[in-house]
């Protein structure tokens, strides 16, 4: 039961998705109807296929990439299309000719189901994967998507017929809605790491242009200018900037709409009659307007979604340890704890002034690790686990629970330990030059180092 | 015989237990000026109401420009008075604080879109062309009246309704204005109904019907020249 009305959100934006595809390519509702429900059929089959074959992050990397594309194929259209509002003409244009035939509808429809349905498989994991399950599903999905359909026609007969959409408008709208459907699954969320990449790119911009001028900054800058610097590599510039990057193809493609030219009516030689064809060529364009400007409502929807996700992360509160005269912190692997039981298991090593978080955790390899609960990059804010990863709270970056354990990126940093008997042993020594070698410098020099 | 822009067959408008409008057939052929004379409450305006879409029969049957205005929702009513019909008022209707051009434009608005150089040229063909930007109570009477018809012709209407429309002018502004419709009738070719007290200004028409107690009782075809 708790999976269906996780479904809701993904199955209402698919439904979004197929009646914006009926509006705009209005001259080809039966090819939009069948490819659409085809496409969407598959997309969960083929992805719940996928997602058993190749548990991790293999799959939902995959899912993400079709979810980037066609964010980038967007940006490239929203381009095109301001370009072509200057009243330019340019082969581009031919591709808003395409997706107007029956072959482009269809093509258009069928692979906007495909990511649909896929991103609505990715709420499936976990419930396995046998032929008898495959053909269940692919049975359900059939029914669900037949009655959802219908369901959008109706809608769409209830609209007005001066209610058009424009092909570039319809873009926006469809990769909006997959976007928001994608984003409240951590895995296929791009707004977080759209952000992060911002992020570390203003911050290597930073660097560079440091570079450039010969001053190696981090030995000469000294640290109240740091802070002032330092906000160049705080987290709301990447928002802020994420956002910038998020909305800027809705808000083009708008502008395009709104800076369209009017029909000429100069030949028309009664004014009333005139005047009655720019006002309908107006209402039309204004009706043109509105998909555009709820995607961007859509997108600010994703956003949110992706900031404020509503998943649950498991972050226990970190247990205190003491080392012992030899200055190793045992852990029993069994006891009022267990170490193997895949979950993050949080501590908290106190010596005089100093104290140190970090975390024990088995991945699905089976193999222990011990590491930070902080990274080498950002301020340490610590790590939660969620469905397959951990997620760094400071910058959002998920890390498959796989690569827990090793070097580099956000990742925790790892800590050397040994297993003695039913024990996992570190050393306290260890523990505390790691933190301060790596987490405590950066998070006082410069707001975590992003 | 032109074809008929107004077909009346038992019309009947009733508020409460007053019979405004009794069993009424009337045609009215496209392109005619129609006169309706009578004493007050006589149904005079209650029929202008009725053919002009501003209010709704009780009963009988009513075409106008082909359109079945009973049939026709408050949205379809309203695109009907947009498009079809334009009405000069004895007490002008002016919005007191827009000038004469800005007047004229807020028909264009209602009706489509607002241009000012059409609402200005229309103004020009009126006589107004002096006075564009003067409010209305900067103008005498005969000017507000002529406003009037420029707001009320500038969306090229098929049937012109005046209700008294010279009720309060002198007699010198009554034959301007009675000349300027005559002048706009011939080049647009749009039906008039005049509701009038005065003989004087009934004679411009093709036509006078006489409506007493809210039955027709007397038809006179005239042609006086002006």
């Amino acid at each position: 039961m708790a999976i269906f009305f996780k479904l809701i959100p993904h199955v209402l934006s698919w439904v979004g998705i197929v009646l914006v595809l009926l509006r705009g390519l209005s001259g080809h509702r039966s090819v939009v109807t069948a490819a659409s429900m085809a496409g969407f059929v598959i997309g969960v089959v083929g992805a719940f296929i996928l997602l058993g074959s190749f548990p991790g992050s293999f799959s939902f990397g995959i899912i993400k990439s079709a979810l980037g594309v066609s964010f980038l194929l967007l940006w490239g259209v929203s381009v095109a299309t301001i370009y072509l509002s200057t009243g330019r003409r340019a082969a581009i244009s031919g591709g808003g000719r395409f997706v107007n035939t029956k072959l482009g509808a269809g093509v258009v429809s069928g692979l906007a189901g495909i990511v649909a349905g896929a991103v609505c498989a990715c709420r499936l994991t976990g419930t396995g994967g046998n032929a008898l399950a495959v053909v269940l599903l692919a049975l359900a999905a059939g029914a669900l998507a037949y009655a959802l359909v219908f369901a959008a026609r109706a809608v769409d007969r209830l609209l007005p017929a001066s209610f058009t959409v424009s092909m570039s408008g319809m873009l926006a709208a469809v990769v909006a809605l997959l976007l928001f459907s994608s984003s409240s699954i951590l895995r296929l969320d791009l707004f977080s790491p759209l952000s992060m990449k911002v992020m570390k790119g203003v911050h290597d911009f930073v660097h560079q242009f440091m570079e450039s001028i010969l001053i190696p900054d981090h030995l000469f800058v000294r640290p109240v200018v740091w802070k002032y610097i330092g906000f160049l590599f705080g987290k709301e510039v990447g928002f802020w900037g994420g956002m910038v990057i998020w909305f800027t193809p809705a808000v083009l493609i708008a502008m395009a709409i709104h800076f369209e030219r009017l029909p000429s009516v100069a030949h028309i030689r009664q004014g009333a009659q005139r005047r009655r064809l720019l006002a309908a060529a107006i209402r039309v364009q204004r009706f043109r307007l509105v998909i555009p400007v709820l995607s961007l409502v859509i997108f600010s929807a994703a956003a949110y979604q992706s900031s404020f996700p509503s998943v649950e992360y498991w972050d226990p509160k970190p247990l205190p340890v003491s080392a012992s005269q030899a200055g190793e912190i045992v852990i029993p692997k069994k006891g009022d704890v267990n170490l193997e039981d895949g979950k993050l298991h949080k501590y908290l090593f106190k010596q005089g002034d100093s104290e140190v978080r970090f975390f024990v955790l088995m991945t699905p390899a089976g193999k222990l690790t011990v590491d930070l609960d902080a990274c080498a990059i950002c301020k340490p804010d610590g790590y939660g686990q969620a469905e397959g990863s951990v997620i760094c709270y400071y910058c959002k970056t998920l890390i498959p629970l796989e690569t827990v354990g090793r070097v580099g990126g956000c990742n925790p940093v790892p800590v050397p330990f040994t297993e003695k008997a039913d024990t996992v042993v570190v050393d306290g020594m260890t523990l505390l030059n790691s933190w301060s070698a790596t987490v405590k410098a950066t998070a006082r020099v410069k707001e975590g180092g992003k | 015989m032109a074809t008929a822009i107004i077909e009346t067959h038992g019309l009947t408008r009733n508020y409460g237990d007053i019979c405004a409008l009794k069993p009424l057939d009337l045609q009215v052929p496209e392109g005619e000026w129609l006169s309706v004379m009578g004493h007050s409450g006589s149904g005079k305006s209650t029929l202008m109401n009725l053919v002009g879409g501003l209010d709704r029969p009780s009963n009988g049957a009513l075409r106008v420009g082909g359109e079945d205005l009973l049939m026709l929702s408050e949205d379809g009513l309203a695109r009907f008075r947009r498009e079809f019909v334009g009405i000069i008022f004895q007490q002008h209707h002016l919005v007191p604080y827009l000038t004469a051009v800005e007047n004229v434009m807020l028909a264009q608005y209602f009706h489509s879109v607002p241009d000012e150089a059409e609402a200005r040229s229309a103004l020009e063909r009126v006589g107004l062309g002096h006075r564009l930007r003067n409010r209305p109570g900067e103008l005498s009477g005969g000017e507000q009246q002529r406003v009037c018809i420029a707001r009320a012709i500038i969306n090229s209407p098929k049937l012109l309704l005046g209700d008294e429309p010279t009720g309060n002018l002198d007699h010198k502004s009554t034959v301007m204005v009675m000349e300027l419709l005559k002048e706009l009738r011939a080049e647009e070719r749009f039906t008039i109904i005049m509701v009038t007290h005065n003989q004087e200004v009934a004679a411009w028409g093709d036509r006078t019907i006489y409506l007493d107690d809210g039955v027709l009782v007397r038809e006179e075809r005239l042609k006086v020249e002006g």
